[in-house]
């Protein structure tokens, strides 16, 4: 068959609105029906980024100009355009859409209709940009501020020349009570406490504000805050399986969450962060600390698909550090981006050798107890095969490919290096703390059947008195006593010439005793091991013997058993005879020795990712940072910085940032500190109905004011614990039972967070998926309602700050509300807010002063703290409930 | 536009920040009921709760049975399983079942060489006996004799098929992806997603009974994914003491004591409405005063008090193999009256891949397991007709994949993903209707196959919404995930 026509091979389904075809006889119009087909099934191979055989199909113009046959399109004739042949694959042309369904008949006749109406369009339209132009793909140069007034920071002149070019007016700084409550949620998570808010209020120095920034972000708990939010972005999840069984993620990856918080309160550089995340184990391989980051790529451990585990792994490190989506080329070439199907699997190629292990923590070698997960690359010799669309099960097997960064952005990759691993790196048995673990464990041994023994012995005299079986018995369980014994002291010296001739192998160089240390450490090991063998068959005689005068029920079944013993020591006797006969220096490690050599791969996808000229590395990190101070975006699309993706409202301000943050080191807290430090984040929230830039910024896209956000479940539980002062400060460690949240105090990041193990409170407030979640939903639905007003925690923290408030209840009701208010949410009563406060208290101590006239309650959670008797700190635990509720507290302002 | 008018009355601002913050009960509800009382179509894409296309149902009840239900011994009956029975299949004439190209293309394995979801080659004959009911003549299973009376009221559809051979098809029958493929937004979260609220005082999408286990898909069986979790399932507890999570104050608290503390909260939020145009908050006071009417309306619906006994022994609620799930069933009916939109009722939860997961018993544990479900779900069907209210309510039943016809541990069969039975009654489809068929041996889907999302269109197009507007700028859906209406059963 000819293929006369290569610009039409054309491969892709693809996402955007089909429109419909319309319903009455009008003409076909281009715009609305003809375009979203091409949009859908054929630019990614006919656009700007890929134009096969030279044609395009992305804007009107080129319908009769481009293609090999020049043109593909004839208007008024269907029957001579390239296009409608091609896509019935008729006339000898390959049926287009190449390697993908054909288009619906509806679709295709269409498209023929419209062609005979004339192939009516645009004389030209915008046509898709060149990939080499678009604005995240180009390299970050730090623009020119657009203001010399020194006294403004940078931030704010970006901000304000587009209030100038608007016409926005922006609203002036937030009162101090708010901005500190603000800056103190944003940097630690927690509200201030009435000290700090009211030493704040009264410090008039100049430089009052940015101390306090500067105690915060040297606060332990900016790690938490912070934490949390990349650990939203990098997935973190706990593992989940099916009941015990580990299916996803690692047991113990709470290791990673401690490096998480741990770096950014060390302020660790993000471009050392990412690198360790993803190649520790190659950069850093005896640093157990640093290794903990590697549960960035642990996380995504996936038991039953190797294949569903590394796209994952390909998918979110393309989302979480670059912004790109690598995923959508998984079956073919990226739609929109210059990343082909080959860049997918190439990029995946830099991981295939990893795998996931557990290394013992503190020498403990008991896996369900603790251990650390961590990569390692396991097999440098594993191909990487395309998947031809997609398919597993049709592996390219004639083009293995070697990993290569994508090669738009680098047309050729640099030569990867293998990277040679201490040998305390791959073999745990190195490591003093884990011999210390295996002697003290040995040395139990020891003394257990030493113990036994001389158990038997003190038996044994007593049992001398008794005549006959007692004694001969009482003979044989001393000898099998004695034997185990002698196995385990055996075992404690083979166990230390391991170690000896460990040392000597493992040398720099090696020992020159090496060869013998390691022949004779075989050799004890050995016949520790027929020792062994030897007091088993002796325990198994001795059993034979018992066996013979039990009670006739019991006797066969206790004979067959102790014949079975005795045939399978008979034959580890057998067994460990023939290799004591050897003189090989084969001991067995203490532990599993792993690969010492590791691929280096996964250094060089990282040193690339994090190269200060990459050009979306910073951006992205600066995006996620901006985001979460702001409440919105620079770039709304947070992990597709691709050319489908969003545009940022701010160009300059983005790159300039980007630029900031490269030039500082990748300094976390100095970024923080640029953003809280300026004016714009400043700004108050509140912003009433008639404000005339409402009128001309609704959404605020111009940033006239702050965004009022909703805090986070963990924002809104965290502050309930705090404002109460019960809030267990406790930092890191195992993760918590998720159902735990609403009976113990410790900080929310610390609960069990996976898939089926959400803690129920937080999830409700549009919590994490620990699938996926580069920006948190906000959204307002009643369910938060119920849990905020229900739960367990909200009256109990109600009742402990009323009755902390209310001393010994002499207070009048205005100073009640008025501590209240501060405690609670940071401010004062407005003057009706309080007289509807008073006239509540009033009205709801009476109402409890008689509680026979009221209906009970009774099917709700049990609580610590019971409801006081009082009606007066009643109905006040009732009124904090209610602040406890308000918008205000549950708002960053 | 194409298709659809797209008006927007002055004075309605649609800001953006409103419609996101609102959704669900907020700002998605506030438009619901604009539309509702024919104040403006929504416009362009958004979801509007203005039907794409003239609706037939206003509620789906969504019955699924969890662990696999025997097509063979429930709506498909197959007499050459009888007549062959222990044989192979290699050695009946029908052995071409082994060759057809569904068998790889179809499959995706997850866990390989697991000693479930095997071909079982020895055929094992019928577990049931069938007759022929009502004017259609449909069979039905000697174990569905309640069923077997509301026959003339069900479009059977016998020639579904799914891809997963283990129980991951659990999820998949809710998303209509493959779980490798991850997880997806389930058929109830479009529909939640698509359409508005009947009642601002109910969750939309409610889930009743055990949902699928965290081995198949657990709570992404009833999940929304990227359309945000206000659109996920609700579970609520057929028990008026404790309906859903956080469902009321705990233990002590009056409820005079409450409500004031509601009415201050309204109080106090007007106040700071009054200088703050926040949209945010205009959402949240109006969410705690939905939240305190569906503190009083949840409970409300699982108090059947006012239920006659007659209506409570049509259900069976008092018998103790019926009554869980009669409960459930007779829930679902007074929800339909209250308006929600898309009841999803599991069965046969166990912990694990679900009760109906007949590897072996076959006959006794799927003998009890219909008895569990016959009487409610035919009370369910008779108790609607009966109000009226079956012709705007579309019952679905259906399951994750049907079972071998080979034998499996002497009296079980195995995973069936090739060819499996679902049925629907209500809601504009056809009475008393079989569509489609399996091979002889009830092997392969072989006439009409639909794979599981035709499912989901069906009961999206009965409801009016056409998937194919529903998508979300930036998700990639696949050809595969829209489905096309079973035309045929549309009545």
């Amino acid at each position: 068959m000819r293929t006369p026509n290569a610009a039409l091979r054309c491969l892709a389904p693809c996402l955007v609105l089909v429109a419909l075809p319309s319903f009455a006889a009008e003409p076909v119009d281009y715009a609305i029906d003809i375009k979203p087909i091409f949009e859908r099934h054929c630019v990614s191979c006919h656009g700007a980024v890929r134009s096969q055989g030279g044609l395009r199909l992305d804007a009107s113009q080129f319908l009769r100009t481009t293609g090999d046959s020049g043109g593909s399109v004839v208007p008024g004739d269907s029957a001579s355009s390239v296009l409608l042949a091609a896509l019935k694959g008729e006339g000898g042309y390959t049926r287009m859409p190449q390697d993908a369904d054909p288009l619906p008949d509806a679709q295709i006749a269409l498209i023929e209709r419209w062609i005979a109406e004339g192939a009516v369009a645009p004389e030209s339209e915008k046509a898709d940009a060149d990939p080499a132009e678009h604005w995240a793909f180009r390299p970050v140069a730090r623009p020119t501020v657009p203001f010399s007034d020194e006294s403004a920071g940078v931030i704010d002149a970006f901000v304000m020349e587009r209030h100038d070019a608007a016409g926005v007016v922006p609203l002036a700084e937030a009162p101090r009570h708010t901005l500190l409550r603000r800056l103190y949620l944003d940097l630690i998570g927690l509200p201030p406490s009435p000290a700090e808010l009211e030493a704040f209020l009264n410090d008039a120095a100049p430089d009052a504000y940015d101390r306090v920034v500067d105690r915060l972000l040297a606060d332990p708990r900016h790690g938490e805050r912070w934490g949390r939010h990349w650990m939203d972005v990098w997935r973190y999840s706990d593992w989940y399986g099916y009941g015990n069984e580990l299916r996803n993620s690692q047991k113990h990856i709470w290791h990673w969450r401690d490096w998480i918080i741990e770096s950014l309160n060390e302020n660790q550089p993000y471009d050392r962060m990412v690198v360790e995340m993803l190649a520790a184990d190659e950069v850093a391989p005896l640093d157990d600390d640093a290794l903990r980051a590697t549960g960035f790529l642990a996380r995504n451990y996936y038991k039953f698909n190797r294949d569903v585990w590394l796209d994952r792994t390909v998918e979110h490190t393309g989302k979480a550090f670059l912004g790109l989506t690598f995923n959508c080329a998984r079956c073919h070439d990226h739609l929109f981006d210059p990343i082909s199907q080959r860049d997918h699997y190439a990029m995946r190629a830099f991981f295939e050798p990893h795998q996931v292990r557990l290394d013992p923590v503190d020498g403990d070698l008991d896996e369900n107890k603790n251990g650390l997960p961590r990569v390692y690359d396991a097999d440098l010799s594993t191909p990487t095969y395309l998947f031809v669309r997609g398919n597993d099960k049709q592996p390219d097997k004639d083009h293995p490919l070697a990993p290569e960064l994508p090669k738009f952005f680098v047309p050729k990759t640099p030569t990867v290096e293998s990277v040679a691993l201490p040998p305390a790196a791959h073999y745990a048995g190195l490591r003093l703390e884990v011999r210390e673990v295996l002697r003290r464990q040995a040395d139990a041994e020891v003394a257990a059947a030493d113990e036994a023994v001389r158990k038997m012995l003190l038996d044994g005299a007593v049992g001398s008195l008794a005549p006959g079986v007692l004694s001969a018995s009482l003979a044989a369980d001393r000898s099998v006593a004695e034997a185990r014994l002698r196995a385990a002291r055996l075992r404690r010296a083979a166990l230390e010439m391991r170690i000896s001739a460990d040392d000597a192998k493992y040398a720099n160089p090696p020992a020159a005793e090496a060869d013998s240390l390691a022949v004779a450490a075989a050799k004890t090991e050995r016949t520790a091991a027929l020792a062994a063998a030897d007091a088993e068959a002796l325990a198994a005689r001795k059993a034979q013997d018992e066996a013979q005068r039990k009670p006739a029920a019991e006797r066969e079944k206790a004979i067959a058993d102790a014949q079975k013993a005795l045939d399978a020591a008979m034959k580890a006797i057998e067994a460990a005879k023939a290799e004591l006969g050897k003189t090989d220096g084969n001991y067995s490690p203490l532990t599993t020795v792993y690969p010492s050599t590791s691929s280096g791969r996964r250094t060089r996808l990282a040193n690339w990712i994090v190269d200060p000229a990459n050009p979306l590395t910073a951006r992205v990190a600066v995006n996620h940072v901006w985001t979460r101070h702001f409440g919105k975006p620079l770039v709304e699309s947070m992990f597709d910085f691709g050319m489908h993706g969003s545009a940022p409202t701010d160009p300059e301000l983005l790159d300039w940032l980007a630029a900031e943050f490269v030039a500082s080191g990748w300094n976390f807290k100095h970024l923080h500190r640029l953003i809280v430090t300026s004016d714009t984040y400043r700004l108050n929230s509140t912003v009433a109905a008639d404000h005339p830039s409402l009128a001309i910024d609704p959404d605020n896209r111009l940033l006239w004011h702050m965004n009022a956000r909703r805090g986070e479940g963990e924002v809104i539980r965290d502050s309930m614990l705090a404002v109460a002062g019960r809030l267990d400060e406790r930092m890191g460690g195992p993760e918590l039972d998720a159902a735990a949240d609403q009976t113990t105090a410790r900080r929310s990041v610390y609960y069990r967070h996976a898939p089926e193990k959400y803690a129920p409170f937080l999830q409700a407030f549009d919590g994490a998926s620990a699938d996926e979640c580069y920006l948190r939903a906000e959204t307002v639905v009643p369910t938060q309602a119920l849990a905020q007003v229900n739960s367990r925690i909200t009256r109990e923290e109600s009742r402990s700050i009323a009755a902390d408030l209310f001393g010994t209840g002499e207070a009048t009701a205005a100073d009640l509300i008025e501590r209240a208010f501060k405690r609670v949410l940071c401010r004062a009563a407005a003057s009706e807010e309080r007289a509807a406060c008073i006239a509540f208290l009033e009205d709801q101590e009476i109402r409890l002063a008689n509680p026979s006239a009221l209906t009970t309650l009774e099917t709700g959670p049990d609580t610590s703290i019971e409801a006081a008797h009082s009606p007066r700190l009643r109905a006040f635990a009732s009124l904090v409930h209610v602040l406890l509720n308000h918008h205000d507290f549950v708002t960053i302002r | 536009m194409s298709g659809f008018s797209s008006s927007v009355p002055s004075g309605l601002s649609r800001r953006h920040f409103l419609s996101r913050v609102g959704m669900g009960f907020g700002a998605l509800a506030f438009d619901a009921m604009l539309a509702r009382d024919g104040h403006y179509v929504s416009a362009g894409s958004l979801p509007s709760g203005i039907a794409h296309i003239a609706p037939k149902a206003k509620s789906v009840i969504w019955l699924f049975m969890i662990g696999g239900t025997s097509h063979l011994e429930t709506f498909d009956p197959k007499p050459a399983l009888n007549e062959f029975a222990g044989k192979t299949i290699e050695e009946t004439p029908h052995k071409g079942v082994l060759e057809a190209s569904y068998l790889s293309e179809n499959l995706r394995v997850v866990v390989p060489n697991d000693a479930n979801g095997q071909m079982r080659s020895t055929l094992y004959p019928l577990q049931v006996g069938f007759k022929k009911h009502g004017q259609s003549g449909i069979e039905v299973s000697d174990w569905l004799p309640h069923i077997a009376t509301c026959v003339d009221d069900i479009a059977v559809v016998r020639s579904m098929w799914t891809t997963d051979n283990n129980h991951g098809a659990q999820l998949q029958f809710h998303t209509g992806r493959h779980s490798l493929d991850g997880n997806f937004p389930t058929v109830g979260s479009w529909i939640h997603y698509g359409l508005g609220s009947l009642n601002d005082n109910l969750p939309q999408f409610v889930v009743l009974g055990t949902p699928i286990a965290d081995c198949c898909g657990g709570h992404n069986g009833h999940g929304s994914n990227y359309l945000g979790p206000e659109h996920a399932g609700v579970r609520l507890n057929v028990d008026a003491r404790d309906p859903l999570p956080f469902a009321s104050p705990p233990k002590g608290v009056f409820r005079e004591e409450q409500a004031a503390e509601f009415e201050l909260l309204s109080r106090l939020h007007r106040l700071a409405a009054e200088e703050d145009s926040d949209p945010a908050l205009k959402a949240r006071l109006n969410s705690y005063e939905l939240a305190f009417r569906m503190q009083t309306a949840i409970p409300d619906l699982m108090n059947f008090a006012g239920e006659t006994a007659e209506t409570h022994d049509l259900y069976g609620t008092g018998d103790k193999e019926t009554k869980t799930f009669a409960e459930q069933c007779l829930a679902a009916r007074r929800m339909v009256e209250r308006g929600v939109r898309f009841m999803q009722i599991f069965h046969g939860s166990n912990g694990g891949a679900g009760a109906w997961d007949g590897h072996s018993n076959l006959q006794t544990g799927h003998a009890s397991l219909c008895r569990q479900t016959d009487q409610p779900i035919a009370g369910l069907l008779k108790d609607l007709k009966r109000r009226g209210l079956l012709d705007e309510t579309l019952v679905v039943w259906g399951t994750e994949f049907g079972r071998t016809p080979g034998a499996q541990n002497s009296n079980g069969r195995d995973h069936h993903p090739f060819g499996f039975s679902v049925w629907m009654a209500g809601g504009g489809i056809k009475r008393g209707f079989v569509h489609g068929a399996t091979d002889e041996l009830g092997f392969h889907a072989s006439e009409d196959r639909h794979y599981i999302t035709d499912l989901h269109a069906t009961v999206l197009h009965q409801l009016g919404l056409d998937p194919r507007k529903l998508d979300v700028t930036g998700r990639k859906r696949l050809e595969i995930d829209y489905g096309e209406p079973m035309h045929a059963i549309i009545a």
